[in-house]
């Protein structure tokens, strides 16, 4: 054990004496957080949004409501016309009223719009703003209605103001028909998704970067020598490894602590996160130690852990959200550990799940971490008899 | 009989087709140096590889102080220190946290490995620069410290794969005569060079290495004798070498002649030297050479080798 503690002891230290290392770990992750949360988030000021309905009451409010949202309200004569914007990319989001979402206006019930999310990458925000603010115009006029019935309009009006702080959440109003997309992101802030892809994406291509660690070490010698003084392989492996995962959980902490306290990104369950990024940062530095091993050039192994990093990244949904993939994507998807972690941590934040609900995405985690560790290990012996 | 420090036993490994080592055998008593002198490509470093445990033997055995390095890998290694014919250090680490570091994988902590460090750092002269990060140090230095790397645990076996490549005189001589105190010690010294000189002033016994095999072994003065008191001439200049190699190839006491490449140099094997120095001399520069120097030397180990495999042991 005290073998292990050295040897990862060496490593937390040859990682420190590179500065640049802490800006890729440090700085990067957290300007990508801010980067995307910003392009995801609340101001979509001026976004084109196309709508149809019976013009009555419902549409007018609604019209006006997401007018005052600052976004660019067109209203059209046909639903046909509504698909055609949104399809076309002239519309983010399309919505669609119908006589009966009139009727439960006035009748102060539950009403159901549709709403049509496009294909850009704006469209799922912009979709929430729409939603939000549906909801908001909704409730205040279930509210004002309800109030109307003991007098005038203005009073009523009035009341409610001052009322405002006793009145209980918005109920929600405004139903949109089945749109998995939708779901998925209920209860996802501004900064949540981008902050969990990001740090997902930004772990693994830190701790991919002990390759050509690791190949600088063979190159200079010291593993050779580190085998030769009476250390086993699964020790030295050990230590490799443990030395990163903990810069991958000081990394991972860091990013979840900083994205809280600047953008107030939530993280469920902060043990069942950790848990889930632990298992993961074994991945990587497994995966690390299978490269370091088997690549013999530096600079091939940096090029391949970047690219492997950005890729895996990618595919495994830390740069588009799974949730906009297609069936057969997802299945490939399924096969980068970021996709099961992705899952994992999207439940923890926007569900609450606990342990026993990500126990699925751990087994799968943990079965890679085990392969990719035991490949390294077995690689690594191997690698003592090829002269570098 | 005392128990050897080192016994290895018919060691043999190829790479692919290629037999690298062939057969060898080797005794090491505690407080020997022996030496294992051979050219570039010889054999030195995979013998010593797999007699550290860090390369497998397609045949053959090592036993390091009674332990048997294919059955208790990890009980033999605690016997032995080794100094890697390349740099093996943190270059990021100051020279300190080298030595703790690969002190601590030798088991040793707290007081007991502080107080080694100092004294290693005392016996390499780093003492002085024991805290920077050791890739600012010269060449010198760094091949110290990899030096210092190896006996910081006191080890009944210390193992050099040429410890001296590339290094300035002055360190040369520092790291030889530390190794020199070592044996003084009882330490036991494997010692690999291609540099004749460093075998000849350091090794209580060489072994003559090529092509994978122990082609002889013996003290100095043992192996001298393998070439029947030879002495070797040495000719310096320019001209049509062939030729003149074939000249004086030609005269009865010269025995074996041999062109050093790339340079104007005849190496020859002659018996008695001094009677035949002329006709030599006279051959060459009738053969068209134009000579800038004539060397002679009593017979040393670059003379056996010479005479061994007709090759000089530098080319
Ligand atoms: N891992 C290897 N794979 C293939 N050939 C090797 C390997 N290691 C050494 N060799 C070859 O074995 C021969 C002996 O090498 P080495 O033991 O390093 O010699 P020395 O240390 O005496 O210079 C050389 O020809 C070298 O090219
Ligand atoms: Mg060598």
């Amino acid at each position: 054990m005290r073998v292990v503690l050295a040897i990862a002891w060496v490593e937390l230290r040859r990682f420190l004496a590179d500065r640049s290392n802490l800006f890729f770990v440090l700085i990067l992750p957290l300007a990508m957080v801010a980067v995307i949360g910003w392009q995801f988030g609340s101001d979509r000021s001026g976004s084109p949004v196309s709508v149809h309905g019976p013009g009555g009451a419902a549409t007018e409010a609604l019209v006006a409501g997401w007018e005052d949202a600052e976004l660019a309200v067109t209203v059209r004569t046909t639903p046909e016309l509504v698909q055609e914007d949104v399809s076309r990319g002239s519309a983010e989001v399309g919505v669609l009223l119908d006589a009966e979402a009139e009727t439960a206006w006035r009748d102060g019930i539950p009403m159901e719009l549709e709403i049509i999310t496009g294909s850009s990458s704006q469209a799922p925000a912009v979709t929430q703003v729409v939603r939000a603010q549906a909801e908001a115009v909704a409730t205040e006029a279930t509210q004002v209605g309800l109030l109307e019935t003991f007098g005038d309009a203005t009073e009523a009006r009035a009341a409610l103001e001052d009322a405002s702080a006793l009145v209980p959440p918005a109920q929600l109003l405004v139903q949109q028909p089945e749109d998995p997309v939708a779901v998925a992101f209920e209860g996802a802030e501004q900064f949540d998704n981008g902050a969990v892809a990001q740090l997902l994406l930004f772990v693994f291509l830190s701790t991919l970067n002990a390759a050509p660690a690791l190949i600088k070490a063979r190159r200079d010698g010291v593993v050779r020598r580190t085998m030769a003084a009476p250390v086993t392989t699964a020790q030295a492996m050990a230590g490799l490894t443990t030395g990163r995962v903990v810069i991958a959980l000081v990394q991972g902490a860091y990013i979840m602590l900083a994205s809280s306290l600047l953008f107030g990104v939530r993280w469920g369950s902060l043990g069942v996160a950790v848990a889930v990024l632990l298992v993961f940062g074994l991945i990587a530095a497994g995966a690390a130690m299978v490269i370091g091993v088997l690549v013999d050039s530096e600079g091939a192994a940096s090029g391949l852990a970047v690219g492997g990093g950005l890729v895996l990244g990618a595919v495994g949904g830390s740069m588009v959200p799974l949730e906009f993939y297609s069936d057969t994507l997802r299945q490939v998807a399924q096969l980068t550990p970021h996709a099961w972690a992705n899952d994992a941590m999207a439940q923890i934040q926007r569900q609450g799940a606990g342990i026993a609900d990500v126990l699925p995405q751990l087994g799968v985690l943990a079965a890679m971490a085990v392969g990719v560790l035991v490949l390294g290990s077995l690689l690594l012996r191997r690698s003592l008899a090829r002269a570098m | 009989m005392t128990t050897p420090v080192l016994q290895v036993e018919g060691l043999r490994r190829s790479f692919g087709p290629a037999t690298v080592v062939d057969g060898v055998s080797l005794r090491i008593d505690p407080g020997e140096t022996v030496g294992l002198l051979g050219p570039n490509g010889a054999g030195k470093t995979t013998t010593i590889s797999m007699i550290a445990g860090l390369l497998r033997p397609d045949d053959g055995s090592v036993v390091i102080q009674g332990v048997d390095m294919g059955a208790e890998p990890l009980a033999a290694k605690r016997h032995l220190g080794l100094v890697p014919q390349d740099l093996a250090i943190y270059p990021e680490l100051s020279a300190r946290s080298n030595l703790s570091f690969f002190g601590r994988l030798q088991g040793m902590r707290g007081a007991d490995l502080r107080r080694r460090v100092a004294e290693v750092l005392e016996v390499v002269g780093l003492t002085d620069r024991a805290t920077g990060a050791s890739k600012t140090f010269s060449g010198g230095m760094k091949r110290r410290l990899n030096i210092a790397i190896g006996l910081l645990h006191e080890p009944r076996l210390l193992i050099l794969d040429e410890p001296t490549v590339g290094v300035d005189p002055q360190s040369r001589n520092a790291i030889l005569e530390s190794v020199e105190a070592l044996s003084g010690e009882g330490m036991a010294v494997l010692y690999t060079t291609h540099y004749m000189e460093e075998a000849e002033r350091l090794c209580d016994r060489i072994g003559i290495i090529d092509g994978g095999q122990i082609i002889a072994e013996g003290t100095r003065d043992e192996l001298v004798e393998l070439t029947g008191g030879a002495d070797t001439v040495t000719l310096v200049g320019e001209g049509p070498l062939d030729e003149v190699e074939a000249a004086v190839a030609g005269i009865p006491a010269v025995r074996e002649v041999r062109r050093v490449a790339g340079e104007g140099r005849l190496v020859m094997v002659v018996q008695g030297a001094p009677q035949a120095i002329s006709a030599i001399v006279a051959t060459a520069t009738g053969a068209g050479m134009t000579l800038r120097d004539v060397e002679t030397s009593r017979p040393d180990l670059e003379s056996v080798f010479l005479h061994l495999t007709g090759k000089a042991l530098r080319d």
